[in-house]
């Protein structure tokens, strides 16, 4: 994971898939950040624990800003079928 | 090409085993989109049992990729926690107002699979199935709905097949390519239109795959100009060495002309070449033509499998559909090692006796004939579902103490699939039997028949569980012994029914 970070923001690229396994990797980093950045372009899927992650930061108290980049057509399909697409803001989360 | 993982049961290994996944999903023919879609259902399941299954204790998951021409199915078996996917369904509005996210990831699963079928099999583990189809172009979509070499005796088999003359005209015989997979699907689309039994025939990629990963070879016979003449193949077995003598056609324009004749004696000879010890033919019983031309090249009948399909029309031919199709297996040894069991069991001896006998010439005894070998104490049982057909087949690879136990379990858990019908394969020779076969009539089962070489390269005991009404008058057999084992499965059947009523 390629990782860049200041006070407030973390920016992430993921090397891989976004599972479980990335999730508890850039929560150890996100930390009390506000604005969290994910690339995935290296990634084939986003699994329903990544999903479940990023709702949870977004709707949150003191709620994280969570930007996508390069999404993987599979999210979009996984977050219909949660019911989530129409939650989401996704004209402002998924960046072109 | 099959494949098996076997994992520790940690969050760390699940990368590996859905690149793992993704990788053979595309290696079998998939788009790479559908291929992450079996890799993403992979890895919710897996997280699910690492974190709930074993949460902080040591475990294994087994992960089971298997391959047919229409379908992938991932069999995933781990030996955790009892868990009942039933009682966490997610909803979406308990998700989005209170943050309830039960029930994600199976949702996620299904979503992403064509079919996601749970077993409990309470000891013996749990299991998770996931299927995806293969999409492909059918050939029947692209070509005209008649061609103008098409006569109206299409027959479901060809009428050519006891023709034992020379093949009039220039033909050229060669062995199948992938290459030739197009051709192969118009060959069957305009020789039986709608009604080849084979559904996968009419998909040329499908076709493909299977030759390119060999789970097929055959011949194609040309004519002068290089057109598709005839087509015949064997598919072979994924867990023995026999094949099944499963797809024949000759254009209607080029038949009688000894093509079938020609295209079979080279497929045995290939057979040979390839190391198979036997050939097997499913021979319909809506009618007996299969049988006659499967006698013809020797192959002897050896069972009765009931409702191996579902309904079927039958174009041109002078008979009615039935409800259920069945199938006489006959059998084509192709080596002189073949070891007949010690111990057959109780209630069929004389009738497996009398079809071991159709193969004297092929048979031999082992020496030290007699005792029988250790129980080996625990039960396998292996589970194949197929979905297409609603049937299931179960191996048992070993038979032990706990056969009883671990039917029961494995029964259990496929209840509520409702299939049409359950074939259960038990391992002829190496134990006694007797009272596995009797356990198994007491649930229902009745005997199919000698199923050799089937598993391993070992005969096994052939038992059915047919849970539609069956018309025995609508299954014709043609030698004897096929009569014989008509005769006995008609028998328990209608014993099963009384005892039922």
């Amino acid at each position: 994971m390629k990782v860049e970070k200041n006070k407030h923001k973390l920016d992430v690229i993921l090397q891989g898939d976004f599972n479980l396994n990335a999730v508890r990797q850039i929560s150890s980093l996100l930390k009390d950040r506000t604005e969290l950045t994910i690339d995935l372009i290296n990634a084939r899927f986003v699994t329903s624990k990544a999903v479940i992650y990023m709702h949870g930061l977004m709707y949150a108290d003191s709620p994280v800003t969570i930007k996508i980049k390069n999404p993987p057509k599979i999210f979009f399909e996984l977050l219909k079928a949660l019911g989530l697409h129409k939650m989401w803001n996704l004209e402002e989360i998924v960046q072109p | 090409m099959e494949a098996h993982l076997y994992l520790e049961a940690r969050l760390q290994m699940i990368g590996s085993a859905t690149d793992f996944t993704y990788k053979w999903c595309v290696n079998m023919g998939f788009e790479q989109a559908v291929a992450a879609r079996m890799a993403l259902a992979v890895d919710e399941i897996l997280t699910d049992i690492v974190l709930y299954a074993f949460k902080d204790e040591t475990g294994h998951i087994e992960i089971w990729f298997q391959y047919t021409f229409s379908e992938i199915e991932i069999i995933i078996q781990e030996m955790g926690e009892p868990f009942d996917p039933e009682r966490y369904v997610y909803d979406a509005d308990k998700a989005m107002k209170e943050n309830n996210f039960e029930g994600a990831s199976l949702e996620s699963v299904r979503c992403m699979t064509d079919q996601f079928i749970f077993l409990n099999r309470g000891k013996d583990g749990k299991e998770f199935r996931l299927v995806k189809r293969f999409e492909s172009a059918d050939i029947r979509d692209r070509l005209p709905e008649k061609y103008p070499e098409q006569k109206d005796d299409n027959d479901v088999h060809d009428d050519d097949k006891n023709g034992n003359s020379a093949p009039g005209g220039d033909y050229l015989l060669t062995p199948v390519t992938s290459e030739d997979a197009e051709d192969i699907a118009k060959l069957i689309y305009r020789s039986y239109k709608y009604s080849y039994s084979k559904e996968d025939l009419y998909f040329p990629r499908r076709i493909e795959m299977a030759i390119r990963h060999e789970y097929k070879f055959g011949t194609i016979v040309r004519t002068a100009a290089g057109g598709p003449a005839g087509y015949f193949a064997v598919i072979k077995s994924t867990d023995s060495m026999i094949g099944e003598v499963g797809e024949a056609v000759v254009s209607p324009p080029y038949r009688k002309r000894g093509l079938m004749k020609i295209m079979m004696e080279s497929l045995i000879d290939m057979s040979r070449q390839r190391g198979l010890k036997g050939l097997f033919g499913e021979a319909l019983t809506a009618h007996t033509f299969s049988q006659k031309v499967n006698r013809k090249f020797d192959f002897r009948s050896t069972a009765l499998v009931i409702a191996k399909s579902s309904r079927r029309t039958f174009k041109g031919m002078d008979f009615r559909s039935t409800e259920n199709v069945s199938v006489v297996i006959d059998f084509l040894p192709l080596t002189r090692r073949w070891m007949k069991p010690a111990h057959l069991p109780e209630p069929y001896t004389d009738l497996l006796n009398t079809i071991y006998d159709q193969f004297k010439a092929y048979l031999y005894r082992r020496s030290a004939d007699g005792s029988p070998e250790d129980d080996p104490g625990k039960t396998n049982l292996d589970l194949m579902i197929h979905h297409e057909k609603n049937s299931a087949l179960i191996i048992a690879r070993e038979v032990g103490n706990t056969f009883e136990l671990s039917c029961k379990r494995l029964f259990r858990s496929i209840e509520e699939l409702n299939l049409t019908a359950i074939y259960f394969d038990l391992p002829l020779g190496r134990i006694p039997i007797s009272s596995s076969v009797e356990y198994l009539k007491k649930n229902g089962f009745i005997l199919a028949g000698l199923m050799p070489f089937y598993h391993e390269e070992s005969d096994y005991l052939r038992m059915q569980k047919i849970m539609t009404d069956i018309e025995f008058d609508a299954i014709h057999t043609f030698s004897d012994v096929a009569g014989l084992i008509k005769k006995t499965v008609k028998k328990e059947y209608d014993e099963s029914r009384k005892e039922q009523a």
